[in-house]
């Protein structure tokens, strides 16, 4: 096992360089550049300060020029510096990192808990009133769009209670933890409400297709409860393609949620990787999609070694 | 059940102990919102038990509260901001940004009317005050006397070399500065003494008000290469200033807020506020939702669909400020396309006597909009009513086509030489008020036998393709000063004249008004550019966009203007009753 982490890891490093030739490139290829945003105020502009601007930024050497020149210095830790705060990459991304967390953590876990009690209920009770509840349910949380979705829990709970605030991290001024906690309450539950919605559907559709197969039988034949049946050889069985599922979910807990993050007003990476988009501001681009890129290597490294945990047919050698 | 328990700790325990983690740097203490958190059952009732597991943190807590509890309450103005900045330093970033009106000042700021007043300057420089001289060889020298007894921040005193120092950076070799080009006229900076500074202009320089709206620190800045204060993490991230406010800190994401200068050289009796709070929400509905909760003192940055909105709500009031933002409608000769069809300036009259402009400004603005004859606003003491102005008329249209040589083809369209009168208009992802007016222009044209289409693109590859000329029509905006010059939009060589269009004559007119710095001189002059665009036709100013803004009625002394200096150029007078 301990080998076989190794050799995933090291078989990463040339598959993280392949991503980054492709991701400099598709950047590269999009039409458009930084001076973009020179032009994005309405103001009559220099446009000599555009060649400069250029020039500064190493933009007018070939791409492939550019690519090795940030290659050698990422190698070496050193991704660069924004375009347009001229602050290092890896600085804005760290300061970026606990809001995401926070508010990322705190939809998946509240989502666990939620969608994998509400999947299995689902599936053993299927046709039941509460399964065709959960399947609306799951059905409406699929459907709905995000921004909407959080639109309308703002005016609920903000505009006409009063209870929560309407977005932002803190009420600046107030350092208190039940503050932070309010602000938390809105995104998370929308985030949460997006994770539920399709993990209970995975979870579900597992435990049935577990439910009927042989070892089932057996299990119940041999006088286990239908309790341990379930729980012990059911769901553990059921739980190996939620667990992918959830796992690539858990890489992009690291790139925040672009939509749920611009609607609270969240200080996340995914409004980070947004606005560099928007700016075309490479260097910042690169540096959050290759977090994001090895987030998914790692997270689906630790899927892989989860199944062998919960099936044990599957050995790694 | 059991797990359930099990993981519902540790969902508690972990959210905690991030919550812990982040609100490390205690802040200032609020007027904390009352307890609303009872109704948040489940997770919260759980609470207090997990919470005495992280008692070190929880007792440093309470103490550090109450050592500021004496204080009397802090006025504080939260403004609900649009999109976070990207550097604070006024001259080099790449927004219009508000935040450091606050903290730098200049020579000069725009104010609600248009005008352009001192701050850092006595009085602004013209030939009746004397500041103004031309000098035998033709040159002028321009005398600005500063005001005496200003400090930066860190107490250094405010002096004619730091105005001289920011010239230096601003016309150094790169200083990627927006409007480097018209300091390029400047040919010295002197000092005569510490609080009188003298610029030497080889030509006049009629917008010369535009520039200096903020002034960098000598002592700070002056051992830094251009380059260097570029990427001057420093400077960009907290300036230092002479204005009402200091920096106080700026949290990625989430809000800039900056606090009263208390050694403000207007006075003892301002800021009357203590802190303002620039709150980063990009979401134009978060924005209402915001305002709406009361959570906010101002709002900026509404779309003209949000007015009627921000009116209903109670305690605030609803302001919509008249901008020099002004929509028009262009074409570009520099396209082949466009060269073969729009080369006649009877097919671009045509198309703008067909274009209903009040009908934009009604169903399109919901009427709260300044239509727009000539780039520049009616508030401006520039404006020229006496225009050639394009109002509705759809024969007269059909008309000019006739006389153009285009007949109605089979399909409805327009055809001449065997080529339709068809192009395609350039609009931009995200600007929906525009693609709105393209769609309105597109139907509009075609009832005349026009035919338009659409392309979308992102704006960044909206921008390149616009830079180029190689587009055909679209519907644009600019976001001007309060100086009426418009020679860099319409002159041939103008830096921002994508078009191709070109017309000697009006060059002419522009540069001498460029030139003219005396109002008297200057109007006749402007009028006469006005006039000129009219009739050249080169494009078809829509209308003068409104800034909707949104402000507590407790908030006292704001004034919005529509410069593109914006809002908070008195500052410093903003108070907020109790």
């Amino acid at each position: 096992m301990g080998q076989y982490v190794i050799r995933r890891l090291i078989q990463m490093i040339p598959l993280m360089i392949g991503i980054s030739i492709i991701m400099f490139a598709l950047i590269q290829a999009a039409p458009g550049g930084p001076e973009a945003m020179f032009l994005e105020s309405g103001r009559f502009i220099d446009p000599t300060i555009i060649e400069s601007y250029r020039h500064r930024l190493g933009l007018d050497q070939p791409v492939y020029i550019q690519y090795f020149r940030w290659l050698g210095a990422a190698l070496t830790g050193d991704f660069g510096v924004s375009f347009s705060t001229s602050r290092s990459v890896s600085e804005m991304i760290l300061e970026r990192l606990p809001a995401t967390l926070e508010l990322m953590l705190t939809a998946f876990i509240f989502a666990t808990i939620i969608a994998i009690p509400l999947g299995i209920f689902s599936a053993v009770h299927q046709y039941s009133t509460l399964d065709y509840l959960g399947t609306s349910f799951s059905f409406l949380g699929i459907a709905m769009p995000v921004f909407w979705f959080g639109l309308i829990l703002q005016l609920i709970f903000c505009v006409k209670l009063g209870w929560l605030p309407t977005s932002g991290r803190v009420t600046v001024g107030d350092a208190s933890i039940i503050d932070q906690i309010e602000h938390l309450i809105l995104p998370a539950t929308v985030l949460s409400f997006l994770y539920i919605a399709g993990w209970s559907r995975y979870m579900r559709s597992s435990l049935l297709s577990v439910i009927r197969k042989e070892f089932m039988l057996t299990a119940r034949s041999k006088g286990l409860q239908e309790r341990d049946v379930i729980w012990i050889h059911g769901v553990k069985n059921a739980l190996i393609p939620v667990v992918s599922v959830m796992a690539l979910d858990l890489a992009g807990l690291f790139s925040g949620a672009v939509i749920t993050e611009t609607i609270f007003a969240w200080p996340g990476i995914g409004r980070l990787f947004i606005q560099s988009t928007y700016s075309r501001d490479y260097p910042l681009m690169m540096g959050i999609l290759m977090m994001g890129s090895f987030m998914v290597l790692f997270f689906n490294l630790i899927a892989d070694m989860v199944y062998a945990w919960l099936d044990p047919r599957i050995r790694y050698s | 059940m059991k797990t359930k328990k099990i993981l519902l700790l540790v969902y508690v325990l972990t959210v905690l102990a991030m919550l812990v983690a982040a609100c490390a740097p205690a802040a200032t203490p609020a007027p904390t919102e009352p307890p609303a958190v009872e109704t948040e059952a489940p997770v919260v009732a759980t609470e207090p038990p997990a919470a005495e597991t992280e008692a070190p943190v929880e007792a440093t807590e309470p103490p550090a509260a109450e050592t500021e509890a004496p204080a009397p309450e802090k006025k504080v103005v939260q403004v609900a901001y649009s999109a976070e900045i990207d550097i604070l330093n006024a001259l080099t970033s790449q927004n219009l940004t508000d935040p450091e009106v606050t903290m730098v000042e200049g020579l000069i700021i725009s104010n609600d009317k248009n005008e352009y007043i001192p701050v850092l300057a006595k009085e602004i420089p013209t030939y009746e005050n004397g500041g103004i001289v031309k000098r035998d060889d033709g040159k002028i020298e321009m005398t600005w006397n500063l005001q005496q007894g200003v400090k930066w921040h860190d107490g250094e005193e405010f002096t004619a070399e730091d105005v001289c120092f920011t010239w230096k950076f601003i016309v150094s070799e790169g200083s990627e500065v927006y409007n480097r080009d018209e300091y390029l006229n400047i040919e010295d900076c002197q000092v005569v003494d510490p609080y009188t500074v003298k610029f030497v202009w080889t030509v006049p320089y009629a917008p010369y008000n535009t520039l200096f709206e903020a002034i960098l620190p000598e002592h700070v800045l002056g051992n830094l290469t251009t380059a260097e204060i570029l990427t001057y993490d420093p400077y960009n991230r907290s300036p230092l200033g002479t204005g009402p406010f200091k920096f106080a800190e700026w949290k990625s994401g989430e809000y800039i807020r900056v606090v009263k200068n208390p050694d403000y050289w207007r006075g003892p009796e301002y800021p009357k506020v203590d802190e303002v709070v620039f709150n980063f929400i990009p979401d134009n509905n978060t924005r209402l939702n915001a305002m709406k909760s009361g959570e906010y003192t101002v709002g900026i940055g509404f779309q003209p669909n949000q007015v009627k909105d921000l009116q209903a709500i109670e305690g605030y009031d609803a302001s919509l400020i008249d901008s020099n933002a002004f929509l028009h409608f262009g074409t570009s000769i520099l396209s082949e396309r466009g060269k073969k069809l729009f080369s006649d300036p009877k097919v671009r009259q045509a198309m703008y006597y067909a274009i209903d402009r009040e009908a934009i400004a009604r169903d399109l603005m919901e009427d709260t909009v300044t239509l727009a004859d000539t780039p520049i606003n009616p508030l401006s003491p520039y404006y020229n009513p006496d225009t050639l102005v394009y109002n509705f008329d759809p024969e007269k249209s059909k008309q000019l086509l006739d006389e153009a040589g285009w007949a109605p083809g089979p399909d409805g369209i327009r055809v001449k030489d065997g080529e339709r009168l068809s192009f395609t208009m350039l609009n931009r992802a995200g600007r929906n008020d525009r693609i709105a007016i393209a769609q309105v222009i597109q139907a509009q044209l075609k009832d005349v036998g026009i035919e338009v289409n659409m392309e979308t693109k992102e704006s960044a590859a909206w921008t390149e393709q616009w830079r180029s000329g190689d587009w055909e029509a679209m519907v644009g905006g600019w976001f001007l000063t309060a100086d009426p010059s418009v020679t860099n939009l319409y002159a041939c060589d103008g830096g921002n004249n994508m078009t191709g269009y070109c017309d000697p004559a009006l060059d002419e007119v522009m540069k001498a008004s460029d030139q003219a710095l005396d109002f008297k001189d200057r109007k006749p002059l402007i009028d006469q550019v006005q006039a000129l665009l009219a009739e050249t036709a080169f494009d078809l100013p829509l209308y003068f966009n409104v800034l909707p803004t949104s402000f507590s009625q407790k908030l006292q002394n704001f004034k919005g203007s529509g410069t593109n200096l914006g809002s908070f150029w008195n500052v410093y007078e903003w108070d907020l009753l109790p």
